[in-house]
């Protein structure tokens, strides 16, 4: 950990821009922060502060390692992940939700109907938990992308996916079945690092809850 | 090659010279203090062990019994405290080294097979028995070459006697528990909204996790009743004493600490270094689990990761403390300071020829010192 600089990972994608934008707010930007920066590590030499941008899913690993101080992740990766990090705050954009759904055409009396089939997803920790809570055991297919295809090519008679609009799903003939969690981006923090620098901490995040607030309000 | 099992690993040479160092400079440490050392079996019959994650626990059948590897050494003391050593004359005043086993997702510090030093004093309720246990603490990380750490102290009294104020069901008490514990503010967030309390009071429970410094002054302002305040009395009490240890300027005030064993009851601690991204030690008073195994008898103690203290000295290495460097003509004057340094311990670079200020920042950044010193 680097004692003199606060450390932030911002997730490339499309939280990257909403976590860019929130942040300068709170004047915590950096010159060249943008997300097809060719440096990988951009600082604000006078605010002491490091960006470092990388891939989603990567997030919480550079938190729970303390190669980065705070974060700030989906609570969908986040659960997937599940890296032992401190959560902080709800940044409230980033709304999706996690659900399972199966091809309208396959649909099936009863929920329990469907165990012991094959779920494609991109969450199979989460998917896990969710379906050992109903009592059912399924066999669970991790894919990286494309999630809906796999029901069509029969590779999966479900999907546990996020949706955001819905329109992916009815696109390609698929029905929400159940939905799993609702998820926002979340701020989280490296055990020690909140520990060391509460000092930079604290203030930082009462005063991104003042601005999510005032937005609510 | 032969593989060997998920999360255990060898040590070559150098890692158990370092290792053996460790623990011979703590084998020096804690009977100096009063301690004497104990060894148990590395199995103990899991009804032995409750109240641990059962899902992370290695278990085994053995003569047709269920057995377990032991998940931490303070249960196996209790145990042999209330058998054995049932009528010895009280405090007791305990210390091991030894192997622990958990099962868990590897990572750089987190092993299956771990190596533990830790320290038990049992027979003392008082503040005193607690500050002995902190300043020992503190007392082994540097005694083993730790410089830059901190402890975090907190009360798990603190947080019970505010849920307790507010009629909180025990069930939801766990669930606000385990929030505090991982520092799951919205979690912690939405369970008390779901509550329905007055205002203060569910500011106050939200509040926990962020009531961290050098004094407890809005603890109790948010203090409603005798329990919490009287934690936060015995923290105060705790930091006295660290004092005439002379070891109070390590600890910070932290209520949001509370660790994830089921069976602390007072004060808990836990402690930290920049060098590594987890705790490198913790402990904390708990006085019921040796009523548990029928004897009753208050306890406090700490263990420390031999394997994350080992981690934390190497990564502290490649930081190196101070470079001197100097404006043209203060040559003598930089050696001779370095010589003095260097004597008084430190890790000193002297840069070679005269630099201009900015040049002088610049490499101390580049090479990574942490201070620099410029004479002009």
């Amino acid at each position: 950990m680097n004692r003199e600089y606060l450390t932030i990972a911002f997730p490339k994608g499309k939280l990257f821009k909403l976590s860019r934008d929130l942040f300068e707010k709170i004047g915590f930007t950096a010159e060249g922060l943008e997300e097809k920066s060719r440096k990988l590590v951009i600082s604000n030499e006078e605010k002491k502060i490091r960006f470092i941008i990388v891939k989603t899913s990567d997030v919480p690993t550079y938190v729970e390692y303390g190669a980065a101080d705070l974060g700030v992740i989906g609570k969908d990766v986040l659960l997937e992940s599940a890296k032992n990090v401190y959560e902080l705050l709800d940044l409230g954009f980033g709304k999706c939700r996690l659900m399972m759904a199966v091809p309208n055409s396959q649909r099936r009396e009863k929920f329990s109907d469907y165990a012991n089939t094959r779920v494609a997803t991109k969450f199979p920790h989460i998917a896990e938990k969710f379906f050992n809570s109903r009592g059912m055991q399924m066999e669970y297919i991790k894919l990286n992308g494309s999630i809906e295809l796999a029901p069509i090519v029969g590779l999966s008679e479900s999907i546990v996916d996020i949706v955001e609009t819905g329109t992916t799903l009815r696109e390609n003939d698929l029905v929400e079945i159940e939905t799993i969690l609702h998820a926002t981006a979340r701020l989280i923090a490296n055990r020690v690092s909140f520990q060391l620098k509460f000092d930079r901490i604290k203030p930082m995040t009462d005063a991104l809850r003042k601005i999510l607030e005032e937005e609510k309000a | 090659m032969k593989a060997i099992p998920y999360g255990t690993r060898d040590f070559l040479p150098r890692d158990a010279e370092l290792k053996i160092e460790i623990e011979s400079k703590l084998a020096r440490l804690f009977p100096s203090w009063g301690y004497d050392p104990i060894v148990t079996p590395t199995i103990e019959f899991t009804e032995t062990l409750k109240d641990v994650d059962d899902s992370r626990i290695m278990k085994f059948c053995y003569n047709n019994r269920d057995v377990a590897l032991r998940y931490e050494m303070t249960t196996p003391i209790a145990r042999l405290v209330a058998t054995r050593l049932k009528d010895s004359p009280m405090p007791l005043k305990l210390f091991y080294l030894a192997n622990v086993f958990r099962y868990e997702q590897t990572q750089a510090g987190r092993q299956c097979e771990f190596y533990q030093a830790g320290a038990e004093l049992m027979g003392q309720g008082s503040v005193a028995a607690d500050a002995e246990i902190l300043a020992l603490a503190i007392k082994s990380l540097e005694s083993v070459g730790l410089e830059d750490f901190s402890i975090c102290l907190g009360q798990v009294e603190f947080a019970r006697g505010l849920m307790e104020q507010n009629r909180i069901e025990s069930k939801i008490q766990r669930a606000i528990e385990r929030s505090i514990e991982r520092h799951d503010l919205v979690a912690l967030e939405s369970i008390v909204d779901s509550l329905h309390l007055e205002k203060s009071a569910a500011g106050a429970l939200k509040e926990i996790p962020l009531l961290h410094g050098k004094n407890l002054d809005r603890a109790y302002e948010i203090a409603g009743n005798d329990k919490s305040r009287r934690a936060l009395d015995d923290l105060s009490e705790i930091r006295k004493l660290l004092e005439s240890y002379g070891a109070a300027d390590r600890i910070v005030f932290d209520l949001g600490i509370i660790r994830d064993f089921g069976y602390y009851t007072g004060m808990v601690f836990e402690a930290y270094t920049p060098e590594l991204g987890m705790s490198i030690a913790g402990g904390g008073r708990y006085d019921r689990l040796l009523f548990d195994f029928g004897m009753a008898c208050p306890a406090t103690g700490f263990a420390l990761g031999i394997d994350r203290v080992m981690l934390a000295l190497k990564n502290s290495d490649r930081q190196k403390d101070l470079l001197i460097s100097f404006a043209s003509g203060k040559i003598s004057e930089a050696i001779e300071l370095a010589t003095r340094l260097r004597s008084e311990g430190k890790n000193v670079e002297l840069s070679l020829t005269a630099q201009t200020r900015d040049a002088a920042e610049r490499s101390r950044s580049k090479k990574n010192f942490r201070e620099l010193i410029y004479l002009e």
